[in-house]
């Protein structure tokens, strides 16, 4: 898989510029923005789950505060009760002053209050506010908070929550109270007795300041509980007895005030205590960890949004600024490659002083290696053009040689025709040798020329072979290089037909065949073994050859250095069946820029 | 180049798309969420023996983040009415509704034709006198059972013998599966016991009404299946005007369980309305939120009080729940 993927970027090679530039402005944006935003996103929550906790804190402070309060306001009216009611009056006084000042104190705190009691140490009842038929038989010794009040004589008890069993309600109700109970010291005929006073009070006015701080609608929540961990308030109360839901209140109740982490099927939870003064009660404020990820909900999508809507921008900015930065050197590099594919456009000067100042130094640099260019092609043109004049001076004093030596021959034996004309056709050959100078001719010319040769090659052999010319009078008007059927020709008299009597034959052909000029030379003479074959045109010294070695090699070359190594000569041969040389050249008209263009050597080019 | 350009507008799609989504999400957060709403229809809404029934209901509603809303209905709903609110309840928007059903011809059919609208809880009682026909789901105790234990409890108040002894049966209406089931119950129980059952009354009890209990012929027990002929029973002994009969019953209001503190009644049996309310709207709202959501049967406990038992701790929540 790996190294599918790096034979994959292989494959794709070397980035462009505009992509490496943003690629790389990119991953170091989105690395800022990613770190920032942990880093914010980190610092937030902190921050946010340090708010929460405070403000529970603070509201909690407020909320023992009005229980405090509240609990202080019932023990100021079970002091005021005992101390300035029972304890100033005598049970047997007639005037009901106890009665009255009970009536008084209950009347001035009814709204958290559902009764205040006195019972005899026998569990009757002594009085009672409001006046209410007290039930068949309540037994209140059985009662907790009469036993608490008898057992520990010295404190004031508060209760948990519980139904009022005292008094035969005509509303059919029953209520659920709080009491606060207390030995005294009751005077009967004065004679002191022990009692117990009770003072309910409502609960709902507790349950009020709870179901006030649980609106909440987060998770979190407050509960109250004594110094046993038995419920008070929970706004869950009954589904925890019925064991719909479950509360681990036992626990927190042995926690001191303060801030603890707690786990709770298996969910974590910060656990706030405070703890209530005059009973040990426990306000408990939970808050469950989704309570935080609530408070991070938007937070957390916020941040996101921003890294997301920064990236966009930031994903904007790199692509501007990489097109700024790539854009000229893109353009510098397109009109180089177009330069390098043929084409010839300025070379792009433009953008930053760098980028114009490298484009300066191409332009120069491509300018210098075209003049340089030139100037090679053209050496080396004017040393093609030497070589082939060196060429060309190769035959010519071969084939005077032979012809001065007919003409010589022939004038000693006063065959005097024959030398004139022998001298005109020589006349004919050195004109169109000659041929101004030129190396390019056309081909009716070099076909003359190749005639009179031939005519003066008859004349020396005593007509002792017999020459053919089938010319296709279309091959006339195209080019060729000069004198390249004469050496042909010569070879095929000297080394083809000389030995044979009479009987020899040399036929020369020319036709247009795919755009090409193909002249061919044809003896009937000896012909050659397929090695010499593949000799005749090689231009190494080491391989022995027929007379000087120069003719076909001379002619080859000098057909390839003007029209290609496509063209040239080509030979077949058959031991005692004779040779065909082929002339193959392409079919360029003979006009006078053709001409010159060849002469140039731009044909080749 | 144009692959560059390519990728740069994909990158800046895919951001874009996701942004939107976020802020869609967001914004979706945000939006105050739609609470489903369960309207529950009971006969005579008013009436304090549905105190803990509707504690229980708010308790879920409050724990299931529904609405709930109690339709006011009057003491003598008859099914066609019970109807005709259900109708109104679901116009006003109401995602499933629970339902004491009131004994009528075709109330189970009509019910039936609400639930294929909206999710129908059942509360109390089955719509059909007959169990095996009622198709809808419904949270009730075990009613027979009840009966039976009725009949058990007062069994041992005479240490088993009731031999000669005379009964009154009393029920608000004998044609509720309920109340059937309650009777069948008692009935099995004392079968062959040698006690005889005088009279077997439902329907409206007071002095008013159509039997009225005072008019019955004088027994020594009476035997109230449900809780407004409890009250009714026991509201008549408290006037003396029983002949003298010991109540024993079955009854879920403050009312009743005053009469048992004060000794009018022998022998309570009380259903756990927290329970039937709690638990029949959390049927109802799961069923609200999840579509393919089907209802099942809830069954509810039951206690037994007596009187010096009525403030034992354990029963105390009792009360506590009927005075909310």
């Amino acid at each position: 898989m790996i190294n599918k993927y790096f034979k994959n970027i292989k494959q794709h090679g070397p980035k462009r510029m505009q992509s490496t530039i943003m690629m790389a402005f990119s991953i170091i944006s989105v690395s800022v923005m990613l770190v920032l935003g942990v880093v914010v996103y980190i610092r937030f929550s902190a921050s946010l789950r340090q708010e929460i906790i405070q403000s529970t804190q603070k509201l909690m402070e407020q909320t023992v505060e009005n229980l405090e309060d509240y609990l202080v306001s019932m023990r100021r009216i079970s002091d005021a009760v005992y101390y300035n009611v029972i304890k100033e009056n005598d049970l047997s006084e007639k005037d009901n002053s106890i009665r009255q000042g009970m009536n008084l104190l209950y009347e001035a705190n009814r709204d958290n209050l559902r009764s205040i009691a006195i019972y005899n140490n026998y569990g009757s009842l002594v009085a009672a506010e409001p006046v209410a038929l007290q039930k068949e038989d309540p037994d209140v010794t059985r009662q907790d908070w009469y036993k608490k009040a008898i057992g520990k004589m010295e404190n004031m008890h508060f209760s948990t929550p519980h139904i009022q069993n005292l008094f035969d309600d005509a509303t059919l109700r029953y209520y659920w109270v709080i009491s606060l109970s207390r030995a005294v010291e009751l005077t009967d005929n004065g004679v002191p007795a022990t009692g117990v006073l009770l003072v309910d009070m409502d609960y709902s006015s507790i349950s009020r300041m709870m179901k006030q701080i649980n609106k909440t609608n987060n998770g979190q929540y407050y509960y109250l509980c004594d110094s046993n961990g038995q419920i008070i308030f929970h706004m869950r109360q009954m589904q925890i007895r019925k064991g719909i839901s479950s509360e681990n209140s036992i626990e927190a109740a042995k926690y001191k005030d303060g801030v603890y982490d707690a786990e709770f099927e298996g969910k974590d939870r910060k656990l706030i205590v405070s703890t209530v003064s005059y009973t040990g009660w426990k306000l408990v404020g939970v808050i469950p960890d989704s309570t935080f990820t609530h408070g991070m909900f938007n937070i957390k999508y916020f941040i996101i949004m921003l890294i997301l809507l920064m990236a966009m921008m930031l994903e904007v900015i790199n692509r501007v600024v990489s097109v700024k930065i790539s854009s000229p050197i893109l353009k510098l590099n397109e009109s180089v490659m177009e330069y390098e594919a043929g084409k010839k456009p300025e070379i792009y000067i433009g953008g930053s002083l760098e980028i114009r100042h490298l484009g300066y130094s191409i332009q120069r640099s491509y300018e210098q290696i075209d003049t340089l260019m030139n100037k090679i092609i053209l050496e080396q043109n004017e040393r093609r053009k030497s070589e082939l004049d060196a060429l060309q001076s190769q035959i010519n004093p071969h084939f005077l040689y032979n012809a001065l030596d007919s003409i010589t021959w022939m004038i000693e034996g006063e065959r005097n025709d024959d030398a004139v004309f022998m001298v005109s056709e020589l006349a004919k050959l050195f004109r169109i040798s000659l041929s101004k100078g030129r190396t390019i001719i056309s081909i009716k010319d070099e076909l003359q020329h190749a005639k009179s040769y031939m005519n003066i090659q008859k004349i020396r052999y005593k007509n002792s072979f017999l020459v053919t010319f089938d010319i296709d009078p279309a091959v006339y008007s195209y080019c060729i290089v000069k004198l390249v059927l004469q050496p042909i020709l010569e070879n095929a008299v000297n080394y083809g037909i000389n030995s044979m009597d009479d009987c020899g034959e040399i036929k020369v052909t020319a036709r247009i065949e795919d755009g090409k000029v193909i002249i061919s030379v044809a003896d009937n003479g000896t012909g050659m073994s397929e090695e010499e074959v593949g000799f005749l045109l090689s231009d190494s010294n080491n391989v022995h050859k027929h007379g000087s070695g120069v003719g076909l090699v001379n002619v080859n070359n000098r057909i390839q250095i003007l029209f290609g190594s496509e063209y040239g000569l080509s030979v077949e041969s058959e031991p005692d069946e004779g040779t065909t040389v082929y002339v193959c050249v392409p079919a360029v008209p003979y006009t006078g820029e053709n001409s010159k263009n060849l002469e140039k050597g731009h044909m080749q080019q | 180049m144009k692959h560059n350009k390519k990728l740069f507008i994909f990158i800046e799609a895919v951001l874009a798309i996701i942004v939107i989504s976020l802020a869609f999400i967001m914004l979706r957060e945000n939006s105050s969420k739609d609470l489903r709403r369960v309207s529950v229809v009971v006969q005579g809404s008013d009436g304090r023996q549905w105190a803990a029934f509707r504690y229980g209901l708010e308790m879920a509603a409050n724990d299931y983040g529904t609405e709930m809303v109690f339709a006011n209905t009057s003491d003598n709903l008859t099914a066609e009415e019970e109807v005709e609110v259900i109708k109104r309840e679901i116009q006003n928007g109401a995602d499933a509704v629970i339902v004491q059903p009131v004994p009528g011809d075709g109330i189970e059919g009509m019910l039936r034709e609400i639930d294929n609208k909206i999710p129908v809880m059942l509360a109390g009682c089955t719509a059909s006198v007959n169990r095996e026909e009622s198709l809808l789901p419904v949270t009730e105790p075990d009613n027979y059972s009840m009966g039976r234990t009725l009949a058990e409890e007062l069994l041992s108040d005479y240490n088993g013998n009731i031999e000669g002894k005379t009964l009154g049966i009393a029920s608000e209406n004998a044609s509720q599966e309920a109340v059937i089931n309650r009777m069948d119950g008692v009935l099995d129980v004392l079968e062959g016991e040698g006690a005889k059952v005088c009279w077997s009354v439902s329907g409206s009890l007071e002095e008013t009404g159509e039997n009225p209990l005072d008019k019955q012929q004088s027994v020594d027990i009476v035997v109230a299946l449900d809780d407004r002929s409890l009250v009714t029973a026991c509201s008549f002994s408290a006037a003396n005007n029983l002949h003298g009969a010991l109540v024993y019953g079955t009854g879920h209001s403050t009312e009743a369980l005053y009469y048992l503190d004060t000794g009018i009644v022998e022998c309570l049996v009380v259903p756990d309305e927290f329970n039937k309310g709690y638990k029949s709207l959390a049927e109802a709202s799961k069923s609200a939120k999840y579509f393919f959501r089907k209802m099942s049967d809830q069954k509810i406990s039951y206690k037994v009080i007596r009187r010096d038992e009525l403030f034992l701790p354990q029963n105390q929540e009792i009360l506590f729940t009927m005075n909310q």
